[in-house]
C-alpha cells in the first residue's frame, strides 16, 4: 500500500478507535482503573496521560516484536506472554527514566505508572493490533487513538462522579455500583457512533 | 420571568379588578396567576421574595412552553396522544412515588415535565406498554438512581428514548402520515398500522421505513449498509422546507411542526427558563456543519435549512438540551455543550447507521457537561491565582 493511503488509513483508524470502537465503552477493557481511579478529575488526568504514553509506545514495540521475532521463529502462540513481559518491562523502564530525569512528573504520576502494567486495555490494544493485521503505521494510529479514547472516557466519568459527591445515591449503589451504571449509560450514547467508520 | 409578570400585571390584571370588564371571573384569574407565580398579594410584609421563580413555577413554564407542540401533535396524529400521555404520567409517576415513599420526602414536580416531554419524542403509533417501559427505565435509571430531581446527570427522557430506540428499533422507526385539512387527525384514533401497511404508508411518504429499521438494528452485527443515511424519516431533500416548517411531515409526535416548537421555545427563552446560549450554539453549529456538508456534496447532504427543520433537532435544542440539571452550569460551558451537541447531531445523522442523531448527541452532551464545567472552573481559578 502506498504511504499516503497508509497515512489516511491511520487517521481513520485513530478516529474510530476514539469514537466508534472506543476500547473502554464498546469493548469494556480497562474497567478496573476506570472504576477505581475515576473519583477525581485531577488523578484521572494523570492516569490518562500515562496510559496515552504507554499504550502508544507498547503497541509499536509489540508490533515490531511480533512481526520480526515471533513470526521469524514461528512462535506466534507465545504472544500473550511476550506482550505482557514487554509491557511490564517498558513501564518499569519508563518509571526509572522519569524518576531520574523528572522527579516532579514522577511524583505527579505516583502509583498510576506501575498500575498501568495491569491495565488490560494496554494488552488488549496489542492483541487487537495482531488480530486485525494492522501495518506499523496504522498501529501507531490505533494505539494512540485507543488510549485517547480511554482517557476521554475516564475524564468524563471523573467529572460526573465529582458532581455526584453531593447526591443521595441509594446506599447499595455507592461507589462501583453507580460507576458501572454510568458506564453503561455512556456506552448507550456511544452506540450512536455505530457505522460512522 | 419579568416579561411575563409585566403582561400579567399590566395587561390582564386590570380587566379582573374592581370595575374591570371581567370582574366576575376574578377567581379564575387568580387560579391562573397562582399556577404561574407565587402571587404578589402575599408579600405585604417581610420577607419579600425577590423573584417569583421556584421549582414549581419553573416546571409550569416548561409545560406551558410545551403546549404548542402538544396541540400540534393532537392536530397531526390524533387522539392516540392522550393515552400515551396518561400512560407516561402513570408509569413514570409510579416510580417517582415509590422512591419518594422510600426516601420519605415529598414528590417533586420535576416529573411533570419529563412525563409530558417523553411521549412527545416518541413515534405516534408506539405500543402503550413500550411507552410505559421507556418512561420507567428513564425515570428509574436516569434519575432516581442518581438521587432524584435536580441530581440527575442524564436527562431522563433522553435515557428512556435511547433505551427504547435500541431495544425496539422497528417500533421506534414506524411512522404514520400526518393529518391534513381543518381538523387533521384531531378526532381520529390512529392505530399502529400492520407491518405491510406501514411499509406502504412509508412509501407514500417517500421513505423506506423497513430499511431504516434494519439500519438501526445494524449495531448488533456491525453491518453497515451504505446509503441508509439517505433513507431517513427526516424526509431529506424530498420534503420542502415549508412543509417541515408548518409540520406537514411525519415524525415523532412533538417534533413535526417547527413553527409550534419555536413558539414554545421562544416563550421559554423570554421567560429565561431555558438559556439562550445553549439553544443558539446548538442551532448555530448545526447550521454551519450542515451548510459545509451541503456545499461539499449537494446531492448527498440536504440543505442547511432543511437540516435544521428536520427531525428532532429543534425540539431537542429548545426543550431537552436546555435542561438546567443535566447541562453545564457555567456560561462558557454552555457554549461548548451546545456546539458539541449541534455538530454531533449532524455528524451522527449523516454518517452513522442511525437516521437521527439528536438523542445520542444530547446524551453525549450530558456525559461531557460536568467535565466542561470543571475545565471552565480550573481556568477561572488559574486566572484568579495569577491576579492575586
Amino acid at each position: 500500500m502506498p504511504i499516503s493511503e497508509q497515512m489516511w488509513l491511520m487517521l481513520v483508524t485513530c478516529f474510530s478507535a476514539v469514537f466508534t470502537s472506543n476500547i473502554l465503552l464498546t469493548y469494556f477493557l480497562g474497567m478496573c482503573p476506570f472504576t477505581s481511579v475515576s473519583r477525581e478529575v485531577k488523578t484521572s488526568v494523570g492516569l490518562g496521560l500515562a496510559v496515552i504514553f504507554v499504550m502508544t509506545a507498547t503497541t509499536m514495540i509489540n508490533w515490531v516484536a511480533y512481526h520480526y521475532v515471533l513470526e521469524y521463529f514461528g512462535l506466534e502462540y507465545f504472544r500473550f506472554i511476550l506482550f505482557i513481559i514487554i509491557i511490564a518491562a517498558f513501564v518499569q523502564f519508563v518509571e526509572m527514566v522519569i524518576d531520574r530525569y523528572s522527579p516532579r512528573l514522577y511524583q505527579g504520576l505516583g502509583i498510576f505508572l506501575p498500575l498501568i502494567t495491569v491495565n488490560c486495555a494496554i494488552l488488549g490494544a496489542s492483541l487487537f493490533m495482531v488480530i486485525r493485521d494492522y501495518s506499523f503505521i496504522v498501529t501507531v494510529g490505533y494505539g494512540f487513538g485507543s488510549s485517547v479514547g480511554w482517557t476521554l472516557a475516564i475524564l468524563a466519568m471523573a467529572g460526573i462522579r465529582q458532581r455526584l459527591t453531593e447526591s443521595r445515591i441509594p446506599a447499595g449503589l455507592q461507589g462501583p455500583g453507580i460507576t458501572l451504571i454510568i458506564a453503561g449509560l455512556m456506552a448507550l450514547a456511544f452506540i450512536g457512533f455505530t457505522g460512522v467508520l | 420571568m419579568k416579561f411575563l409578570l409585566n403582561i400579567f400585571e399590566k395587561k390582564i390584571k386590570p380587566n379582573f379588578e374592581e370595575g374591570g370588564k371581567l370582574k366576575v371571573l376574578k377567581p379564575l384569574y387568580e387560579a391562573i396567576e397562582n399556577f404561574a407565580f407565587s402571587p404578589a398579594a402575599r408579600t405585604i410584609q417581610a420577607p419579600h421574595g425577590r423573584d417569583a421563580l421556584d421549582v414549581k413555577r419553573y416546571m409550569t413554564m416548561v409545560i406551558i412552553g410545551l403546549l404548542p407542540c402538544t396541540i400540534a401533535a393532537f392536530y397531526f396524529y390524533g387522539l392516540r396522544l392522550l393515552p400515551m400521555i396518561i400512560v407516561s404520567y402513570a408509569a413514570g409517576g409510579a416510580v417517582e412515588v415509590l422512591f419518594a415513599c422510600i426516601r420519605k420526602e415529598e414528590i417533586q414536580e420535576g416529573f411533570l415535565v419529563t412525563g409530558l416531554i417523553f411521549p412527545l419524542v416518541l413515534p405516534p403509533t408506539l405500543p402503550l406498554w413500550m411507552v410505559a417501559v421507556g418512561v420507567m427505565f428513564g425515570v428509574f435509571v436516569g434519575k432516581e438512581l442518581f438521587g432524584g430531581t435536580g441530581r440527575n446527570v442524564f436527562n431522563p427522557a433522553i435515557v428512556g428514548r435511547v433505551f427504547l430506540a435500541l431495544a425496539y428499533p422497528t417500533a421506534m422507526t414506524t411512522w404514520v402520515a400526518t393529518g391534513k385539512g381543518l381538523f387533521g387527525n384531531m378526532f381520529k384514533y390512529v392505530n399502529a398500522p400492520p407491518a405491510a401497511q406501514a411499509v406502504e404508508a412509508a412509501k407514500k411518504l417517500g421513505e423506506v421505513a423497513t430499511e431504516t429499521a434494519n439500519a438501526s438494528q445494524a449495531w448488533y452485527s456491525d453491518i453497515i449498509v451504505d446509503g441508509v443515511t439517505s433513507a431517513t424519516p427526516l424526509g431529506g431533500a424530498d420534503v420542502s422546507a415549508v412543509d417541515m416548517f408548518f409540520g406537514n411531515v411525519s415524525g415523532s409526535l412533538g417534533e413535526s411542526s417547527a413553527l409550534m416548537i419555536i413558539a414554545g421555545g421562544v416563550f421559554l427563552l423570554m421567560t429565561r427558563v431555558s438559556n439562550w446560549r445553549t439553544v443558539v450554539s446548538i442551532l448555530g453549529s448545526a447550521a454551519v456543519m450542515s451548510f459545509a456538508l451541503n456545499k461539499s456534496n449537494p446531492d448527498e447532504y440536504m440543505p442547511a435549512l432543511n437540516s435544521l427543520l428536520a427531525g428532532g433537532l429543534l425540539f431537542g435544542a429548545f426543550f431537552m438540551a436546555t435542561d438546567p440539571v443535566s447541562g453545564p452550569i457555567t456560561n462558557a460551558g454552555k457554549y461548548g455543550y451546545g456546539i458539541l451537541i449541534g455538530s454531533l447531531a449532524i455528524l451522527i445523522r449523516n454518517f452513522s447507521a442511525f437516521p437521527e442523531g439528536v438523542m445520542f448527541a444530547i446524551l453525549l452532551g450530558n456525559i461531557v457537561a460536568p467535565i466542561l464545567d470543571e475545565i471552565v472552573f480550573s481556568i477561572r481559578f488559574r486566572r484568579l491565582r495569577n491576579e492575586g
